[in-house]
């Protein structure tokens, strides 16, 4: 019985003495996909970037792979992914030189043809050679999604999952969750799109004031306001 | 309320008691009852301030460096408040140090400024406590405020010996060592009036460095209790 | 291993950025060249003061362009929250580091090595056959610059009214290198044997020992909560 994805435990986050989230616990297990919803300025972002180890908890305990957050941060961080609201790309370089930077730093050298392989699934496969620069936002969406499909990093995170992308891109984004979840990753991801992520999620959460609450998967289908 | 401030509120006066007594005693013998200098002459006496503000200067940034290794270590939002103290009461002993030099060196070398190892130190030393200073006015979250203004208290303490060994290799070179602020051999009258004051200003330093931490907590308590009406007012 | 390719990359990612874009290089040399000129023109016809002078005028305008270089080297993180990807790598920041002081150094040092011919121009230099040494000296204070300018950059990248902070926190703590490097380069400049100047330059690399060493150690509490 191996430890779940993740397991947080009364974690809470201040910032400038503002407390954004208050002992927030709970548990998400492999091969399942998380959809966290919740208003504007909720902390649904500081959430995920705390599950990144972007920022440190101001209290509680967080275990991710069973290794903890904040001591073996380094161990952690090989194990997950976040596909963030900024696209973390560099103007200067195109798309395949980004790529090959990223998964460098990593430790990881793929060949070109694994690369072709992603741009081509994700549909930006004419601009491998393009400086990001010139990238829209939905293509910058879509080279993150590519980075995410060479690292197969066992926990994928991601921030407004849906944003910037059109229909196909949705489509992408959720054969990449299915294909993650079903081989065993875990997903969590924030979203405002509940029609969307009803196709994949297996659990799903509101973030209000602070405070995490679970939703029974219905919710995603009806019309009720969840908040 | 932590019990190190309600500790510090509580002796606080003591150290300001006797460091004002010293003070004033010291005074009183280095001006008053004190022979003037063979060679210097009433100058001298500048000395009397002058070395203590030194000397607490550099106890200033040893309690600056201190506190900030041990931030990092347990990351005691109290102790960066006394970090903090220090390096704003260390701002005001070098410069004040700087100046009270700056006057005795006029008549006496008649020049303001010379690359002298100590003056040159000191005067990194305002240098880099006032962009101590200037750094933490540009961080807004408490917590990344302190750790990166730790690090830059331990860098330039290790920066100044450097600093201060190379201005004094350098002037061997280019001048030879003529007599500075703490070259002079003090006649043993003198002696009992400088460490009076400087027993005095030590005592005063840390008067002030005990007044001024309580006020970055205080301060800090008040954002904090902002802070947490404000989250559950949103409630 | 990862940890050596991991500085690779830095390198090849920041030298590859600055060659495209050329922003740093163009603000670098035109400071230096309006110190050269202004210099230039104030000694124009006395050759005892250029003497006297020259090294410390290398030393402003090779400072000037290390602090514009230094400055960009984390600026360029800021783009599209690079510095929280580089933040949540599992490289270790120590690699980070080193890779950025690697750059750094390269880029800076091909600038300065640029400005040369101006100097030999300008102030009727003869330098030819004291190129190595020279050499040796430059990429030792350029070293002793970055080695704490690169954490500064680091640092104050993530502060407000970052750009005049730099230099603020990194002049101060730089005098030793100034000192060295001016007294390494009159020397070599001025003719003298090598014995005479030599303990400058061992004063440049003890600097740049301990703090490559300090900064290494102490960058990880700047990059990470």
């Amino acid at each position: 019985m191996s430890s779940p994805a993740i397991r947080a435990e009364l974690i809470s986050k201040s910032y400038h003495h503002y407390q954004v989230l208050h002992e927030l616990s709970f548990e998400l297990e492999a091969g399942t996909c998380y959809a966290l919803f919740g208003p504007n300025g909720a902390g649904k972002t500081t959430l995920l970037k705390i599950l990144a180890t972007v920022h440190r908890p101001s209290g509680g305990r967080l275990a991710i792979m069973g290794r903890d957050a904040v001591a073996d941060r380094e161990a952690v961080r090989l194990q997950l992914f976040l596909i963030a609201h900024g696209s973390h790309l560099y103007d200067e370089l195109n798309a395949v030189e980004n790529l090959r930077f990223a998964l460098g730093l990593r430790g990881a050298s793929p060949a070109d043809r694994e690369i072709k392989l992603a741009l081509d699934r994700v549909g930006i496969g004419a601009f491998a050679d393009l400086k990001t620069r010139y990238f829209s936002a939905g293509m910058k969406k879509r080279l993150a999604v590519a980075k995410a499909l060479l690292v197969r990093p066992p926990l994928l995170l991601m921030d407004e999952a849906y944003a910037s992308l059109d229909e196909k891109g949705i489509a992408l984004v959720n054969q990449v969750i299915r294909d993650a979840t079903q081989s065993g990753a875990a997903v969590f991801m924030t979203t405002h799109d509940r029609a969307k992520v009803a196709e994949v999620a297996h659990r799903a959460g509101v973030l209000r004031q602070g405070t995490l609450q679970e939703l029974p998967l219905e919710a995603l289908t009806t019309s009720d306001a969840l908040f | 309320m932590s019990k190190f401030i309600v500790w510090l509120r509580a002796y606080q006066g003591w150290f300001g008691a006797a460091g004002g007594l010293c003070v004033a005693g010291g005074l009183y013998l280095g001006l008053v009852t004190s022979p003037p200098d063979a060679y210097q002459g009433e100058v001298v006496r500048i000395m009397y301030l002058h070395v203590p503000l030194a000397q607490t200067s550099l106890f200033a940034y040893a309690t600056l460096f201190i506190c900030s290794l041990w931030y990092l270590w347990k990351r005691d939002p109290v102790i960066d408040n006394a970090a903090h103290a220090a390096a704003g009461i260390g701002v005001f002993f070098t410069a004040a140090a700087l100046v009270t030099g700056s006057i005795w060196a006029k008549p006496t070398w008649n020049t303001w400024w010379t690359w002298d190892p100590r003056l040159v130190s000191f005067t990194v030393l305002l240098l880099i406590l006032i962009g101590y200073l200037m750094l933490r006015m540009f961080i807004d979250e408490p917590e990344r405020q302190a750790r990166f203004a730790a690090i830059l208290a331990i860098v330039g303490g290790i920066d100044l010996p450097i600093v201060k060994f190379s201005v004094e290799w350098w002037r061997t070179l280019h001048q030879p060592l003529s007599i500075s602020p703490r070259g002079i051999s003090y006649a043993g009258a003198m002696l009992i009036p400088l460490a009076v004051m400087a027993v005095g200003i030590s005592l005063l330093f840390v008067y002030m460095l005990m007044v001024r931490t309580q006020m970055l907590y205080l301060k800090q308590l008040l954002e904090a209790k902002k802070g947490r009406l404000l989250s559950r007012a949103h409630l | 291993m990862r940890f050596f390719s991991a500085i690779g990359w830095i390198v090849w990612k920041d030298l590859l950025s600055e060659l495209r874009s050329r922003e740093s290089l163009s603000s670098m040399l035109f400071f230096a060249l309006a110190v050269i000129l202004i210099f230039s023109f104030s000694f124009s016809t006395d050759e005892e003061a250029v003497r006297q002078l020259i090294a410390g005028i290398m030393w402003v305008a090779f400072g000037f362009t290390a602090m514009i270089g230094l400055g960009k080297s984390f600026a360029i993180e800021l783009q599209h929250d690079c510095l929280e990807a580089l933040q949540i790598n599992p490289v270790p920041k120590g690699a980070i580091y080193l890779g950025k002081l690697l750059a750094n150094l390269l880029f800076i040092v091909s600038v300065e090595l640029l400005l040369l011919p101006l100097f030999v121009i300008f102030f009727n230099l003869d330098i030819l056959a004291k190129l190595p040494v020279l050499l040796v000296i430059m990429v030792s204070g350029t070293l002793g610059l970055s080695a704490l300018g690169t954490l500064f950059s680091a640092l104050t990248v993530q502060i407000r009214a970052r750009e005049v902070m730099l230099p603020i926190l990194l002049l101060p703590m730089a005098v030793p290198v100034f000192i060295g490097a001016v007294e390494a380069t009159r020397g070599v400049l001025g003719g003298e044997p090598f014995g005479f100047y030599r303990p400058w330059i061992d004063l440049l690399l003890v600097f740049d020992v301990i703090f490559v060493v300090v900064s290494y150690w102490v960058i990880e509490f700047v990059l990470d909560a």
